[in-house]
């Protein structure tokens, strides 16, 4: 019976990325689409979890679903729109976009299942040891260099969002 | 029963192309960022499912995808802030209206 | 000394680069002053070199450094002085002394002063290489220099067409004679391993019959061309566009004896090339000839004077032709001299006229202008080789040669030439100085010229009257015979006729020129005949001479035609074909742009949908790697 959960869990966690995702890109709202976002976020984290992979669940739900939800939402607000006409609401190239993406889709995921091996996945133990000797012993330069590119992404967003004060 | 790697990956690329079409379809360019994170997001659940299968020889999977959370914040707050001076520029985030590059 | 003699093209080198560079903003009339000392220098380090060779030193070769060395190929810059090259050395400085001197007052109001200065020293630089080199690429250097510092002096006077005109022509005939000069020049390295004259002169038994008598032509082509003989003579006329010392200087005196310089150098090889020299002796006659009928009846007095270089460069090449080497170098001296002094008094009276060069306006200038008169008459009967003056020794010398080793149609030419060059000199002397003046208004307003042009025209005067005795005398055994010998050694010449033999010669050769002398003075003092009877009365005869045979007419119909053609054909292909290529290009470059410009479009998501369409692609192709449609 316990053996059950994984797969039933797999497929909530499938079904909610899956009409999130999709809830993301067609909805009417902005806002919609934001918070639906964040949901998503949250399944992936789920996933994460099922994976065993449970500092990396953790930094998703403090990254993604924090901050970058909150960005998010910051720009919807600075970004006002008059109310649209729902005919306005796909880009012009929506025609060949579809044309494009489905094809390709369709072949990834059933490529997808060509890794059939069903050996468990989600190995023992949990994932921090490993990581945190990798990042801090391994990949330390690196991990230097990612927080300079944080600190120049951070400079740079100040310096194009600054008003010229006259 | 345990779940396949491949369904992991097989909901990795649906998710990734829900994005890409997010990208290629909406006007609104906040809603294009966020189609970007989801793509962002599948790429992320695809290393960790590889990482975590084969942990017993390669953990490094799970690596990378710390440096792409440091990446797409990074990402989502420039890209923010293009947002936001364009708008203030011209007040519409409509990515069709933008075509000073035509030519 | 010998050593020393690099330092003889040196200073006019200098003095060129000097005049040029600096002539214009800041020397002004230095420029000649700077020119004349340094030619005079080196007419001072030519004396030091003649006298050390004088003092027994064969021949030296003095080595600068090695200019060419590829694989088997090599080539020095270095001086080979020897008593030939040390005579033409000394030749070379004084007379361009001199005349540089006379420039100096000639050009004294001409605008274009310090370039005429500036190209004139660069020819001699060019002249003097020519002269000493040791080898014939050395020496095609300076050749080559030689006729572009004659173009640029022949267009002096660029403002009008006629001096630019006939520089061309000078330049592109001098050029066809190049192309002989060239396959000479080949060919010799082809068949002796080495262009250097004692290299090649040791073994001129090693060639064949055929390949010496193709280095011996094709050389000769190219003094034809450089030395104005027939064919390619027509241009020396027409340089008399350029000013008066340009005339003298390389057109009498030095550039034109290139020609004669190069076939008495390479005289071994024309030795052993069976045919050559009668080649060379023919055509130097008939050219002698040709060119004195001409001269007879022009009224330019530059004009008469340029014809009759042509004809006494003919003598010389008879010379060569006939086995007397010596005559014609001690011709090319003496030659240099009277010519020079003759060119230098006609720019003496065009000068005092103003710039009246048709001699039917001159007359009676004697009275005004003595010094230049008397000069000129001096010069005139070395001319017309009068004893005991330097022409007499020197063609005398080659006609008596001539008789003496067989070649007696030559030298019946020789002499009737000398008839005629009496006359024409004696006609263009009476028309200028003597008789009433037909032009009063010029007659009014001529003057003498300055010193600074007169006393050059004394010193060559006085040269004229010497040279001849001091260097010539006695015939076949005078100073210049023991001087020159070691250089001709083994030529055919060397037996000594008997006295009674040289002394009938020399008086048939002087009853000649007195006969030319006594005709021309009866024609125009006495005027029995009547000059102007006897030109109607010749009719046909006498335009056929006025208008130089039609051979430049003939030269143009014939064969610049048919470049001209060709020519059309090139120039039509070059628009059409290359510059249509071009266009085209340039035209399908900038239609395809337009046509790719469609692609940016502006909207960013266009450009999104490209990526993703990249991505497709390679998608497809993996899959199709992996399905097995295509291999791996």
């Amino acid at each position: 019976m316990f053996d059950l959960i994984e797969p039933a869990l797999f497929a909530i966690l499938t079904i909610g990325i899956i009409s999130a995702g999709a809830g993301v890109v067609l909805a009417n709202r902005i806002t919609t689409s934001a918070l639906l976002m964040a949901f998503t976020f949250l399944n992936v984290a789920g996933m994460f979890l099922l994976l065993g992979a449970e500092t990396i669940a953790m930094f998703q739900v403090l990254i993604y679903v924090g901050a970058i939800t909150v960005l998010i939402l910051y720009g919807v607000m600075f970004t006002p729109q008059s109310p649209r006409p729902y005919g306005l609401f796909f880009q012009t190239q929506k025609f060949w976009a579809a044309l494009f993406v489905v094809p390709i889709a369709i072949f990834v995921a059933l490529v997808a299942f060509t890794f059939k091996d069903s050996a468990a996945v989600g190995a023992k133990g949990g994932d921090l040891i490993p990581l945190a000797t990798s990042v801090f012993r391994d990949f330390a330069f690196p991990f230097e260099v990612a927080s300079i590119l944080l600190l120049a992404a951070m400079i740079g967003a100040i310096v194009l969002v600054k008003r010229d004060e006259e | 029963m345990a779940v396949p790697l491949g369904a992991f990956i097989a909901v990795s690329a649906v998710l990734f192309f829900i994005g890409t079409a997010g990208v290629l379809v909406r006007r609104n360019a906040v809603v294009i960022l966020m189609s970007v994170e989801l793509m962002l997001n599948a790429t992320n659940l695809a290393l960790v499912a590889f990482s975590r299968r084969y942990a017993s020889i390669d953990e490094r999977g799970s690596v990378f995808v710390v440096f792409i959370f440091v990446v797409a914040a990074a990402e989502v707050a420039v890209g923010l802030a293009i947002i936001l001076s364009a708008y203030r520029n011209k007040p519409t985030v409509d990515v069709d209206e933008i075509r000073q590059l035509r030519g | 000394m010998i050593q020393n003699v690099w330092l003889i093209p040196a200073f006019p080198l200098a003095a060129f680069l000097i005049d040029g560079l600096l002539g214009r903003r800041w020397l002004h009339k230095w420029t000649g002053v700077i020119a004349s000392f340094a030619v005079g220098l080196s007419a001072v380090v030519a004396i030091g070199v003649f006298l050390e060779v004088l003092g027994g030193q064969e021949h030296t070769t003095v080595t600068l450094y090695q200019w060419i060395g590829v694989g088997d190929f090599h080539i020095n810059v270095a001086a080979f002085v020897d008593p030939l090259s040390s005579v033409m050395l000394l030749v070379v400085t004084v007379v361009s002394f001199l005349i540089f001197v006379y420039s100096n007052g000639y050009m004294e109001h001409d605008h274009g002063f310090h370039r005429f200065f500036t190209w004139l020293s660069l020819f001699v630089f060019a002249m003097l290489i020519l002269v000493m080199a040791d080898n014939y690429l050395l020496m095609f250097v300076g050749w080559e220099g030689v006729g572009l510092c004659s173009y640029l002096l022949i267009g002096f006077w660029f403002e009008r067409p006629e001096p630019y005109v006939a520089a061309k022509k000078a330049f592109v005939m001098n050029r066809i004679g190049d192309w002989g000069y060239t396959i000479g020049m080949i060919t010799t390295f082809l068949v002796f391993g080495s262009m250097q004259f004692t290299d090649v002169f040791e073994h001129v038994t090693i060639a064949t019959q055929a390949n010496l008598t193709l280095i011996c032509l094709a050389f000769f082509f190219g003094a034809t061309g450089k030395s104005a003989q027939l064919p390619l003579y027509s241009w020396l006329p027409d340089a008399m566009e350029g000013p008066t010392p340009v005339s003298a200087l390389i057109h009498a005196a030095t550039m034109v004896t290139g020609g004669v310089y190069l076939v008495a150098r390479s005289m071994p090889l024309f030795e052993a090339a069976g045919p050559s020299l009668a080649v060379v002796g023919t055509v130097g006659a008939v050219t002698a000839i040709f060119a004195a009928t001409i001269a007879l009846v022009q009224f330019d007095i530059k004009r008469v004077m340029a014809y009759s270089t042509v004809s006494q460069l003919g003598y010389m090449f008879l010379a060569l032709g006939v086995g007397a080497p010596v005559a014609a170098i001690f011709h090319l001296a003496t030659h240099a001299f009277f010519k020079a002094l003759l060119f230098l008094g006609s720019g003496s009276v065009i000068h005092g006229l103003g710039g009246e060069q048709d001699m039917r306006k001159m007359g009676g200038l004697r009275r005004k202008m003595p010094v230049t008169f008397w000069t000129m008459l001096i010069a005139g009967l070395a001319l017309a080789a009068l004893p005991p003056l330097a022409g007499f020794w020197s063609k005398d010398a080659i006609l008596a040669s001539a008789f003496v080793n067989g070649h007696l149609v030559l030298w019946a030419v020789g002499i009737v030439t000398a008839v005629l060059t009496a006359f024409y000199v004696t006609r263009a002397l009476w028309m200028t100085f003597y008789g009433e003046p037909r032009d009063h208004h010029l007659y009014d307003h001529a003057h003498e010229s300055p010193a600074v042009m007169t006393l050059p025209l004394i010193a060559l005067g006085v040269g004229t009257a010497v040279l001849g005795v001091v260097v010539g005398f006695p015939p076949e055994q005078g100073f210049i015979d023991t001087f020159l010998h070691p250089v001709f050694a083994g030529e055919g010449a060397g037996h000594v006729p008997e006295i009674a033999t040289l002394v009938t010669l020399a008086a048939v050769s002087v009853a000649a020129g007195i006969v030319g002398i006594l005709v021309g003075y009866s024609m125009y003092v006495r005027h029995r005949p009547d000059p102007a009877a006897v030109s109607r009365a010749a009719g046909p005869l006498y335009r056929l001479l006025v208008n130089k045979y039609f051979i430049d007419e003939l030269y143009d119909r014939r064969i610049v035609e048919a470049f001209r053609a060709a020519f059309g054909a090139m120039w039509a292909f070059d628009v059409h074909v290359i510059d249509g290529l071009a266009n085209r290009l340039g035209w399908l470059a900038a239609r395809s742009g337009g046509a790719l410009r469609g692609a940016q479009t502006g909207v960013v998501g266009n450009y999104a949908l490209t990526i993703v369409g990249g991505l497709l692609v390679i998608l497809a192709a993996y899959g199709s790697y992996a399905v097995g449609i295509f291999p791996r």
